[in-house]
């Protein structure tokens, strides 16, 4: 079995042995009920600046596990909350999901101690461009759905989005991977 | 909390066409709507997905809350940037056209001049017909197709194997999560945890969900390398993958997916052989304003 190497050593990122495929699972299955959950009981916190909290959840899977996995977990996880919800199949949106987690997990390559404030610098830059990427991608294709012009597109899809996405991602990323860290350090991994 | 999918057996027309199928048809429908504006081609693709979607005998109870985050998309793309603002229609419309209500509009007697044109109000009508007709064969998919087929659609869609086997495990992961989630919410209420405090800008308040969420994904990874350990030493990934849900292609799936293709064809044939893909407006919209 492969073992996924997390601090000091080279990474692969492209790697998707069993250990991602597990992990990928795991990190769609956590999306979509983490945001089925928020979505379901309307937290008040979460309510006034959106309600996806779950959206850290690819971008750290991203950071932890690699690239395609931070996709998979994006990807897959929004169309099972989807799912859940009954909110249907939206491509262009699981797309944008996937990109979420796809451009954190590039960064992967670069970050081997997650407590470190030059690896949380790192990570939230990546959140930044993954969410501006993705929520830009599923953005510019309601355009070619709807017919919507770019001023709309930016002010009604992509703005809301991004802007409830990279705050909540901002936020919690550097939480999620210091606690991770603790973990890493504990396992010895 | 319990995760309950959508899906029901209905024995509906639906429930007997395969989701290979399916998902070809649904996209034929996708790309045959977003292909072109004429009203024409846009009509006869609302009514294919109308009829579609009447195959999956979905109930308005089973669907309202799928309906209701379509109708929000609908109202703000639809009423508020094409009706209300033009801004919706800035790429399509031509400028100018002719006012709906030259004269303005009496509101709490108050003269408004709304702007909004013949044109424009067409343009919205085709918006609803292309928006419903690709929400009306995306939105029933939860509602109509198990999800134990996901996996193996995808597999034999020609996704790679590892691929749609994580689809396939995200499915059996999910209750099992969602109980965690829950054990750890009652487990932290247990201790004063307040997930709807109130208190504190905005930063607090996200940092509030931290509690909640660190050990659900902490826990989910540590018990993941179970998992993978358990998988590898069965062999996992040594061997083509079989699926224990089998797919078979009857002839009225073929028939399905050769009328989508035909579809698409005929639209990309009208639309760009026959110049047919651009927004106008019919003489008859004109004569009900009385133009």
């Amino acid at each position: 079995m492969e073992k996924t190497v997390t601090t000091g050593k080279k990474k692969n990122i492209w790697q998707f042995g069993t250990n991602q495929v597990v992990y990928a699972a795991i990190g769609a299955a956590l999306y979509a009920v983490v945001t089925w959950a928020f979505n379901i009981w309307q937290i008040p916190g979460a309510g006034n600046v959106g309600v996806r909290p779950a959206v850290v959840i690819p971008m750290f899977f991203g950071i932890a596990f690699g690239p395609i996995v931070g996709f998979i977990t994006g990807f897959v996880g929004n169309i099972l909350s989807d799912m859940l919800s009954g909110y249907g199949f939206w491509v262009w949106w699981d797309i944008g999901n996937g990109i979420m987690g796809l451009i954190p997990g590039l960064f992967s390559a670069m970050i081997f101690k997650y407590n470190e404030q030059k690896s949380i610098l790192r990570a939230e830059l990546s959140v930044v461009l993954g969410t501006a990427l993705g929520m830009a991608l599923a953005a510019i294709s309601e355009m070619w759905v709807s017919g919507a012009d770019i001023n709309t597109a930016i002010v009604a899809n992509f703005l809301p989005a991004f802007i409830t996405n990279i705050i909540w991602g901002l936020i919690l990323l550097p939480i999620l991977m210091i606690a991770y860290a603790a973990i890493v350090q504990r396992s010895g991994r | 909390m319990l995760v309950a999918w959508n899906y029901r057996y209905r024995n509906s027309p639906m429930d007997h066409i395969d989701p290979r199928a399916r998902f070809i048809f649904s996209f034929a429908v996708l790309f045959a709507a977003t292909t072109t504006w004429n009203p024409n081609i846009l009509f006869a693709v609302f009514i294919i997905s109308i009829t579609w979607y009447s195959l999956g005998r979905l109930t308005w109870k089973d669907t309202r809350f799928g309906w209701l985050m379509i109708s929000i998309m609908l109202f703000t793309m639809i009423v508020i940037n094409t009706i209300i603002t033009g801004g919706g229609a800035g790429g399509v419309v031509p400028p100018g056209g002719q006012l709906v209500w030259p004269n303005g509009v009496s509101i709490f007697g108050r003269q408004l001049n709304l702007g909004l044109t013949i044109e424009r109000l067409w343009f919205a009508v085709s918006q609803l017909m292309r928006l419903l007709s690709i929400s009306m064969v995306f939105i029933m998919i939860p509602y109509t197709m198990d999800s134990r087929a996901y996996g193996v659609t995808f597999s034999k869609l020609g996704m790679p194997d590892r691929l749609a086997y994580t689809m396939e495990l995200s499915f059996r992961f999910m209750p099992t999560l969602a109980r965690n989630f829950q054990v750890t919410l009652d487990a932290q209420r247990a201790r004063g945890f307040e997930l709807d405090a109130g208190k504190g800008n905005i930063v607090q308040k996200i940092r509030q969900v931290a509690p909640l969420l660190i050990p659900v994904t902490m826990n989910a990874i540590v018990s993941s390398e179970d998992i993978a350990n358990a998988m590898d030493l069965r062999g996992f990934g040594l061997r083509k993958r079989t699926w224990l849900y089998k797919l078979q292609f009857r002839w009225w799936d073929w028939a399905i997916i050769a009328f989508g293709a035909l579809m698409l064809a005929v639209v990309l044939i009208l639309a760009y052989r026959f110049d047919m893909r651009l927004f106008h407006v019919p003489d008859w919209w004109y004569g009900l304003f009385g133009s």
